[in-house]
Formats: structure tokens, sequence, C-alpha cells
């Protein structure tokens, strides 16, 4: 399981590298993982990447054409707004540097500091 | 029956003015470790003391013989009602009790359950989207302008952080955002911020237990400061916040966090002392100690002040 889950970045990368749309046969050629694939492991990561949004495809003539849903960039911005919004959530899940829960404790804490650092 | 409304009236009281007084030693520069492992500790207190007292109105001598003896006067204040009234008392704090302690394993159980799929997720979305580099714990940057930086729990957990953080800062502030985050991996910072929410959802009604979740999640910030401090110096933790927070855009989750950086901001200008880890670990358990025990010698305190002014 763990294999497959770097495998999908592995192929992300592929595609997000291309210019236009891949066949698998031309994704399994690109990809650098230091030992040789089967072509069906990569369909299965493609069909995996598909059913979880990451690429689209198209049938021309009899295969399949894949390509990112998203930029590289658009990616990264999905998953900092996902964050954000979860390090909002009340899970606790994730810690977030600049976050802080409530203004009520802020304040409390506030009052109760020192007057000297207060003035500044 | 006295004891017993004694040790009720004095878990109430810790569970009402514990809070404030925290707060305010945090404000003094007290480790912030420390605090919060008071707080949970006076949370387990007022549990344990309200659970001494449901058992003290279900033993038949009330466990007083000992301290009747002490005074005369003591059967007259122990036996304030009649055995019936304090064993159905005994029994209906019993079941509450029962009651609210299992209510609270079950908000814990549903918690971590719900928390380890959102780490899932969060998991697979970030191996793809970001780029992984290797370390204890790795780190996953992802390519974006807004310098942010968060820890996501887990074993192990991982810190995930955007490359905006090298566009707008310097190394060794890049260097402090990052001991931040490892600190609370390290100290298990989401596990404590859990348990306080676990509390509070579960026994919603003294503010010991209400506001745990806010101050727990203040308190691991202001501990994963010290440590950064500890380990990259004052200034970059300083100069690191102020430059995280004030690139926020208005409106954005950043904007919300500015208060709370203010805050930060101040209380790292308030000199600390620099733990060592012998006079720390003396001051944790310490600090465990008496909170257990204060309710219980208040009440008795209590009593026996009341003792001495009935019976002279």
């Amino acid at each position: 399981m763990h294999g497959l889950g770097e495998l999908e970045a592995a192929v992300m990368d592929v595609l997000w590298r291309a210019s236009e749309p891949m066949k698998v046969r031309d994704v399994l050629s690109d990809l650098d993982t230091g030992k040789q694939l089967a072509y069906t492991t990569v369909l299965t990561v493609l069909d995996n990447l598909h059913r979880k949004g990451w690429v689209q495809r198209e049938l021309v003539g009899k295969a399949y054409h894949y390509e990112p849903t998203t930029s590289r960039a658009e990616a990264a911005a999905n998953a900092v707004r996902e964050l954000v919004n979860a390090s909002g959530d009340p899970d606790g899940v994730l810690l977030h540097f600049a976050r802080s829960a409530s203004e009520h404790e802020t304040e409390l804490l506030r009052k109760a500091l020192p007057r000297r650092s207060r003035k500044r | 029956m006295t004891v017993a409304a004694a040790l009720l009236v004095t878990a109430g009281l810790m569970g009402v003015l514990a809070p404030r007084q925290l707060l305010r030693l945090v404000a003094r520069g007290t480790d912030p470790l420390v605090l919060l492992l008071t707080w949970l500790a006076s949370a387990v207190s007022v549990v344990t003391t309200a659970a001494l007292a449901v058992t003290l109105l279900l033993l038949p001598d009330h466990g007083s013989h000992a301290l009747a003896l002490a005074h005369e006067c003591w059967s007259s204040l122990t036996h304030g009602m009649t055995p019936r009234v304090e064993a159905t008392g005994g029994v209906v704090g019993l079941v509450l009790l029962v009651g609210l302690l299992s209510r609270l394993v079950v908000v814990s159980v549903r918690g971590a359950r719900r928390r380890a799929g959102r780490r899932r997720d969060h998991l697979a979305m970030l191996r793809v989207a970001a780029h992984r580099e290797p370390g204890s714990p790795a780190t996953l940057w992802l390519d974006h302008d807004e310098p942010l930086a968060f820890s996501l729990a887990g074993t192990p957990g991982v810190v995930v952080a955007t490359e905006g953080l090298h566009r707008r800062l310097t190394r060794e502030q890049v260097d402090a955002v990052l001991a931040h985050e490892r600190a609370h991996l390290r100290g298990r910072h989401h596990l404590l911020v859990a348990a306080g929410d676990a509390v509070a959802t579960a026994l919603p009604f003294l503010p010991l237990f209400r506001r745990a979740p806010a101050v727990v999640r203040e308190l691991v910030e202001l501990a994963a400061d010290a440590a950064a401090v500890r380990a990259c110096g004052v200034d970059a933790v300083r100069a690191a916040l102020l430059g995280v927070s004030g690139n926020g855009t208005p409106g954005s989750a950043l904007a919300m966090g500015r208060d709370s950086v203010e805050v930060r901001l101040e209380l790292l200008a308030t000199p600390r002392r620099r733990p060592d880890s012998a006079r720390s670990l003396l001051a944790y358990g310490a600090a465990c100690v008496a909170a257990m025990v204060i309710p219980v010698i208040a009440a008795f305190t209590g009593l026996l002040a009341v003792i001495l002014v009935a019976c002279h």
C-alpha cells in the first residue's frame, strides 16, 4: 500500500512535467523509479489517481490518454487551503505555526502579562 | 455527609478558580509545559475528588471513625443528615460519575477514530502534492508562496511547510519555524490537544474542563516556542513569528492568529529561566502532585476550621 502511494507521486510528477496528455506506455517509459515496473502496475496507479480525481482521461482510438486535472501549483494551493481549514477544526490533528484557537484565552493572557512588557 | 460535601465544594472551587490562576502563571514566565500538565492533572483531580466524596457517602461509617476520635463534636458534624439521605446521595453520585466517565471514554475513542481518518486523508493528498524531504520527522514541502507551517500528528508525525518560508524568511528563521513544529511532534502536543477536547466535550460544566481546548492549544504553542528558542535563539523565533504573521492577507486564516501571535511575541520578551532537565522534571512532578492533593487538603482544612470555630 505504501509503495503504491509513492508510485502515485512519481506518476503525477511525470504527468506534470509532460506538456500534453500521455498514454500508459508513455508514462511507463518516463518513470524513473529505479526498477522496471509492469504495465499493469502503472495502469492500476493511473486508475487510482483517476478515481481520486488527480487525473482525467480521454479515450483516443483504443487507448486512454491521461492528464492532470490541476497544475502542480494549483495542487499545492489546494493542499494549503485544506490544511489551513483543517487547522481550525476541533479535532486537533493539525497544529498551525501562527494560529491559535481562541480570542478569549489570548485576551486573558494579555491582561495577565506584566505591565512592563504591556507598555511597550 | 459534611466531609463529602466539603470535598465536592473544593473540587468545584478548583474547577472554577484554577483556570485564571494558571493563565496568570503563564504570563509570569512559568514553563508552559508545567502549566499544561498542571491543567490536565487538575482536571483529573477534580474528578477523583468528586469520586472520593461519593465513596465517603456510600461507606457505612463514612470512613470517618479515625477522624471522629479527634474531636467529640465531629460526630455531630458528620451526621448532618440521616443515613438514608446520604446513601441515596451516594448512589446518585456514583451513577452520575460512572455515566460521565463512560462518556469520556466514548468521546475519546470516537475522537481518536475521526482523527486517524483525517490524518489518512491529509497524508494521501500531501503524498502527491508535496515534495518529501526525508528526516525524522520528515518534512513535506508544498510549492506555495504564502509562508506557512503545520505539524500533522501521527506515528511518525510529519512537518508540512511551504516554500514561501524560504522566500520570505532567513535561513535561521526557517529553522526556528521548523524547530517549533518538531517540538509539537516530539512533545506529543496533538495528544494533549485531543485530551483537552475530549474532557471539554464529555464534562462541559466547570471552566477548568470547558476551557481546556483553547488553553491547551495556547499552551502547546508557547511550549513549542520555548523549544524553538532553546534551539535557535529568541531573536530568530521572534523574527519568524513576525515574518509569518505579517504576511497574511486580511481575512485569511493568518489574520485570525494575529492577536495570539502578539501575545506570544510579548511572552518571548519576558525573561525566562532556561530550564535544566532535572529541575523541570521536579517541577512537573511537584505540579501534578500539588494539583492532585490540593482539593482534598483544602476540604479538610476547611472542615478543621469549622470544627475549631463550632466547638470552642
